[in-house]
């Protein structure tokens, strides 16, 4: 079972290095929507493991939240949101994409140099994990960076989210239920005022390029 | 026996000054003096070489040759044999031996136009300082040596005195080689003023300076250092001052001259101050790998042979670099077996790229001495004309790009072990380090060879570019021989790798290290790797055999199943046009052109496309002009170019302002400061 | 006599198997657009009846031309030796390493690339020029990849990796194996000249890459020369199928029966392997050339992930 967490929690690392490389924003939501899954998984996996020795059932709820939000409605709404505004295809990210990959995996290593120390407290396996979900949370952040519409930037966010969720989840054994709740219920509003501002951007501007929030400086 | 060595050291010395005082006198008989002058240099590096193999294979390790004292304070001439000298003097003297034999056919065109006779003293002088550098036992004299080195090189990059480019390029170099000759100077005097020595003793220094000044110490010679060998970014003198010169000199030149910074990194920083921070090795590994990739990528830019040629000679350095980063590493942690593998690598390379770097450049002096240019655009289809020649360069591309059975990929498979090895222990930070060495070993390799293929393709293959290609015939025997036995050396220990590793083991030793030629297992013909025992052999000899067996059985069974070999010579597919010509052959800069788009953040490329005509549909005539800037010299030196500039606009404006009274209060204010500086200090 | 037995095996298995796999290629894809397509041992026939027509050479080319096609092959040949494909032939021990592998496989490009530039052919030119590129850009995450095995195995040695894999369990069940494996996918498909990366069955300038090679080859040389390309992708896929998907561990057997048996299972793993790559170019669409580096840096991601991931396990995995 622990081999298969291992294995989600490259995977999902390695999702955040596609999401990277993607050049749509289309692709962008459907990888997006391919890491959720991961992520469901791995609650779901480690649900299982908690629900057997312990009894808790808390981590498998949160599985089927994160499968019913993160897998199926946000994408969704997402793509209704790109949907409604115009559609262009042009370049979206402001560096060449090899270049932003290497930068990514700049960043691995430097998680890997801040947090690889610290085996004396953990075992290896859970520093790996640790590690793979603490880039996934730079690389969103580098991917909010590196993206000039405003769709990149939710995604971003909700990369970041992930990451800090599998992070969460690893370094305490998954927060009290309560809490991962409200998380999931913030996100939601985050998501649904991003999706209306989206709009108002589109409105104002005729494009959803995050760049033209420059002019309002006046 | 080590009576013996010293004996045809000083006799191989004696020769070389003969030869340098028989070029002076000999001013009037330019032909005579080509042959004595010449002869004399093969005997007398035929000696060095004896000595230095004499000297290796004894077993001691120092070994005094000349004592002089003289009234004048530090000023001595001492010099010393020990087994780092000798290894670098047998490379010296191979090559030399290779390139007077040259010599004799090439500088045979030079009869009559220039003065042959004050290039042979500039040549034997040369050498001869080149000698000095590794023997010198004394930093005093290392330093006049260095000097002399640095200037008689000068001399000869601009021996073509007359052409622009020689002038720009000897102007560039003179400048590059003098600030990193004022960087040594600096290192050498805080080493006096610890010991109040200026001898060499081995770990003398090691002890008794505080470590914040070994890290000076430390950047002073790897600047100092750093700028003769060429690494990244101090590399813009090599590739101007190396097609300048002619191509004998150049062989020489990036052979040896390049490689005495080597030398002196060895001698200087292990031996004098010791290793005991990992991050001087971290450096050098890292300025490796940038030089490593960078050069070859610059090199396949190139259209001028020789440019290429010298950047390529960067890349090698930065393979040279990456196992002597690899052996500091090992020796700040103690750890003998791995440093003495890397030092073995690097050395094994540098003695490699002397032999087929040498034989690239007496190649190129062929294609020029036929083909009367070096711009490879121009060339094409010399394989028929000249077959030797043709097949000696390809023998040198093939090692130069580590391809098996030629030494190149011995000193490279070393390097790579050498990084496994330290993997292996565990040592959690470095290895992202050594694996981004591997990665950049990898594409350094891929990269020359495509740079190779370049060369060689386009200047051997296809059909001639050009008229003087068209009329190029073969050189004459002497460069050709001189070019077979470099070749013949190449192939020999690239099958026999451990002939050389042999040589290499004192060496290692003395330094301090362990030997890995006693580690070595499996017969005399296969290098075995001796750390993790379980694995890790090659041995190219077989592979070699297996390759002739596979090539005669195919011929057997095309033979068996095919019938009779029937062959029609028809022309090249030409799309139906009828007269395929050179022009519509695929160009060099086209053949480089998708690795310039791929790594276009290097190489920043322009391209300016002038039609002329009246309709933009049916052009009268198009000029398509391609160019790139080299990043460093962009970012780098431009901006220090300006920022000098700058400074000597303001002292020009407001220090020298031209009023003997001005003048007159700045010795005022001189005087007065020494005076307070006496009083107080 | 080991080690005879071992050479003829290998020899023997490659090269009957080398043709196999493109004709499962070809008949996949013929399959999947509604063709009949030509039987898989298709290329025997090609390569018999190529070997029995007259040659042409072009006039401007030298004697590199003529050598190039007995060089590549010898060379693919020759790399054969290093990669077992069976495991149940240890004891033999041919001395030579993964670099090794490498550097000779690069003899036979070198040779390939040269003489491509020998007709004097703007096609050869091409496709000379472009395989330099790709082989540049891939050959990094080679070495890295089999560098992260080599060190899992403590061993250079392919045999040795191969072994050291069988007692692992399952390899593809952890994150090291699996991005060393998707990398290597890669570097077969970038290797073996397939679609997304080259198209072998495309005459297009604007395409091809390996074919600009050997345009103009004919008669006995386009054979060997084919016939070294095939076996270079047999090396490949020998690689993949050895060290990913162990089979051997489960024969319990020993002597003649377990080396016949391991054999046939190699030959099945090969089959299945071509036919995926089939699939994967039966579902792709070749490349732009220039976006190829991102292929080929996600290649080179994935293993110094793999190798990232070993490092921070500690190497645990010996």
């Amino acid at each position: 079972m622990l081999e298969f967490v291992k294995i989600l929690s490259v995977l999902i690392l390695l999702s955040a290095f596609v999401l990277m490389g993607n050049k749509r924003i289309n692709s962008y939501i459907e990888t997006f929507r391919v890491q959720s899954l991961f992520i469901a998984l791995m609650a779901g996996i480690n649900g299982i493991i908690m629900l057997r020795t312990e009894g808790r059932f808390d981590l498998l709820a949160i599985c089927v939240l994160i499968l019913v939000l993160k897998v199926i409605y946000i994408p969704g709404l997402l793509h209704r949101t790109y949907a409604h505004v115009k559609y262009e295809v042009e370049k979206d990210f402001i560096l060449n994409i090899p270049i932003l990959i290497s930068v990514c995996s700049g960043l691995v290593v430097f998680t890997y140099f801040c947090l690889g120390t610290l085996s004396s407290i953990i075992p290896n396996s859970i520093i790996l994990q640790l590690v793979n979900s603490v880039s996934v949370i730079w690389i969103g952040l580098f991917f909010m960076i590196s993206r000039k519409k405003a769709i990149g930037q939710i995604i971003g966010f909700l990369v970041i989210e992930n990451g800090l969720f599998v992070t969460t989840m690893l370094g305490t054994e998954g927060m009290p239920f309560i809490v991962d709740l409200g998380l999931f219920i913030d996100l939601i509003t985050a998501i649904l005022i991003m999706g209306i501002l989206v709009f108002r951007i589109n409105d104002l501007f005729d494009s959803i390029d995050t760049d033209q929030l420059n002019k309002l400086k006046g | 026996m080590l009576f013996y060595a010293a004996y045809l050291f000083k006799s191989s010395l004696i020769l070389y000054i003969l030869a340098a005082l028989i070029a002076l006198l000999m001013t009037k008989n330019q032909k005579t003096c080509n042959i004595l002058v010449n002869s004399i240099c093969i005997l007398s590096a035929l000696l060095g070489a004896a000595a230095s193999v004499l000297k290796l294979t004894s077993g001691v390790d120092t070994l005094p040759l000349i004592q002089v004292h003289s009234v004048v304070p530090f000023i001595s001439i001492s010099m010393t044999i020990d087994n780092l000298s000798a290894y670098f003097i047998l490379a010296l003297s191979i090559l030399v031996c290779c390139v007077s034999v040259y010599s004799l056919g090439y500088i045979s065109s030079y009869i009559g136009q220039r003065n042959v006779a004050l290039f042979y003293f500039l040549y034997t002088t040369f050498i001869l300082s080149m000698i000095l550098v590794l023997t010198s036992d004394n930093a005093i004299f290392f330093y006049i040596s260095w000097e002399v080195m640095s200037l008689l090189s000068y001399f000869l990059v601009v021996f073509e005195s007359e052409k622009s480019e020689s002038q720009r390029a000897g102007k560039l170099y003179i400048i590059m080689t003098h600030l990193a000759t004022a960087f040594l100077l600096v290192g050498f005097m805080i080493i006096y003023s610890y010991t109040k020595s200026f001898d060499f003793g081995l770990g003398s220094a090691a002890a008794i300076m505080p470590d914040s000044i070994k890290n000076i110490v430390f950047i002073m010679f790897l600047i100092g250092f750093g700028t003769k060998a060429g690494i990244i970014p101090l590399h813009i003198w090599l590739p101007s001052a190396h097609p300048a010169a002619p191509s004998n000199i150049s062989a020489l030149m990036s052979g040896i001259m390049i490689k005495t910074a080597i030398y002196g990194l060895i001698r200087f920083i292990p031996g004098c101050l010791g290793v005991e921070h990992s991050w001087w090795g971290i450096t050098i590994l890292a300025l490796g790998i940038v030089s490593a990739v960078l050069g070859v990528a610059y090199a396949l830019m190139e259209h001028n042979i020789k440019r290429l040629l010298a950047f390529s000679s960067v890349e090698n350095i930065g393979i040279i670099l990456i196992g002597l980063g690899v052996c500091f590493i090992a020796l700040a942690q103690n750890n003998q077996l791995i440093s003495s593998l890397a030092l073995t690598a690097a050395l094994l390379h540098t003695f490699n790229h002397a032999l087929f770097k040498g034989g690239l450049f007496l190649g190129a002096g062929s294609i020029q001495y036929a083909a009367h240019t070096r711009d490879i655009e121009k060339l094409g289809g010399l394989i028929k004309k000249m077959p030797l020649t043709g097949f000696f360069v390809l023998c040198f591309s093939l090692a130069i790009s580590a391809i098996v059975p030629f030494n190149g990929f011995i000193s490279e498979w070393l390097a790579y072990q050498s990084l496994y090895a330290f993997m292996i222990n565990g040592e959690t930070g470095l290895n992202i380090l050594f694996i981004l060495a591997v990665a950049a070993l990898g594409l350094a390799g891929a990269l020359a060879a495509a740079c190779f293929v370049k060369l060689f393709g386009f200047s051997f293959l296809g059909l001639s570019r050009s008229e003087q290609a068209l009329r190029a015939e073969e050189v004459p025997l002497s460069m050709n021989i001189a070019m077979g036995i470099l070749t013949f050396l190449c192939l020999l220990s690239g099958l026999f790798p451990l002939v050389a590793l042999k040589l290499i083991d004192p060496v290692t030793v003395s330094l301090g290290g362990s030997s890995i030629f006693s580690t070595l297992r499996g017969g005399f013909l296969i290098v075995y790797y001796p750390l993790e025992a379980a694995g890790n052999t090659i041995s190219p000899l077989i592979f070699v055999i297996f390759l002739v067996i596979f090539i005669a059985l195919i011929l057997l069974a095309a033979r068996v199943v095919g019938g009779k070999y029937l062959e029609r010579r028809y022309g090249t597919w030409d799309c139906g046009f009828e007269a395929l010509n050179s022009r519509m052959q695929y160009s060099a800069t086209g053949y480089a052109k998708p690795i310039k788009i791929v790594f276009r953040i290097l190489f920043k490329p322009t391209r300016q496309v002038v039609m002329e005509g009246d309709s933009i549909y049916h052009p009268d005539a198009i000029q398509y002009k391609t160019s790139y800037t080299s990043i460093f010299v962009k970012y780098l030196y431009h901006p220090i170019l300006l920022a000098v500039k700058d400074f000597a606009k303001i002292t020009k404006y407001k220090i020298q302002t031209g009023s003997i009274h001005s003048y007159l209060l700045y010795i005022f204010i001189a005087v007065m400061a020494m005076m307070l500086y006496n009083r107080f200090l | 006599m080991n080690n005879v037995i071992y050479i003829l095996v290998q020899i023997v298995v490659i090269l009957a198997v080398a043709p196999l796999v493109n004709g499962i290629n070809r008949k996949v894809k013929a399959l999947s657009q509604k063709r009949k397509g030509a039987p898989p041992w298709q290329m025997y026939f090609d390569l018999y009846k190529l070997l029995k027509k007259n040659t042409v050479v072009s006039n401007v080319s030298s004697w590199v031309f003529k050598a190039a096609p007995y060089i590549v092959f010898a060379t693919a040949l020759a790399g054969a030796l290093l990669v077992p494909v069976t495991s149940k032939l240890a004891g033999s021990h041919i001395p030579g390493d993964f670099i090794l592998l490498i550097y000779i496989l690069a003899l036979g490009r070198f040779f390939m690339m040269a003489a491509a530039l020998d007709t004097g052919s703007t096609f050869g030119g091409m496709g000379s020029s472009r395989e330099a590129m790709i082989s540049s850009l891939i050959e990094p995450s080679i070495l890295v990849s089999l560098f992260t095995l080599g060190l899992i195995a403590r061993s250079f040695s392919l045999p040795e990796i191969i072994m050291s894999v069988q007692n692992t369990g399952i390899p593809l069940s952890n994150p090291v194996y699996i991005m060393v494996f998707l990398a290597m996918v890669i570097v077969l498909i970038a290797e073996a000249c397939r679609i997304p990366v080259d198209d072998p069955s495309t005459h297009l300038e604007l395409t091809m890459i390996h074919e600009a090679m050997i345009l103009e080859y004919s008669g006995r040389h386009l054979a060997f020369m084919e016939y070294g390309a095939a076996v270079k992708q047999l090396i490949f896929m020998t690689l993949l199928v050895n060290i990913f998907l162990p089979t051997d561990q489960f024969i319990t057997l020993s002597g003649l029966l377990a080396v016949v048996l391991s054999l046939i299972m190699y030959v099945l793993k090969i089959i299945v392997v071509a036919m995926v790559i089939a699939m994967i170019e039966i579902k792709t669409v070749k490349l732009r050339l220039f976006s190829i580096p991102n292929l080929a840096a996600l290649a080179f991601i994935l293993a110094f992930l793999g190798i990232l991931q070993y490092f921070i396990l500690g190497g645990g995995y010996a």
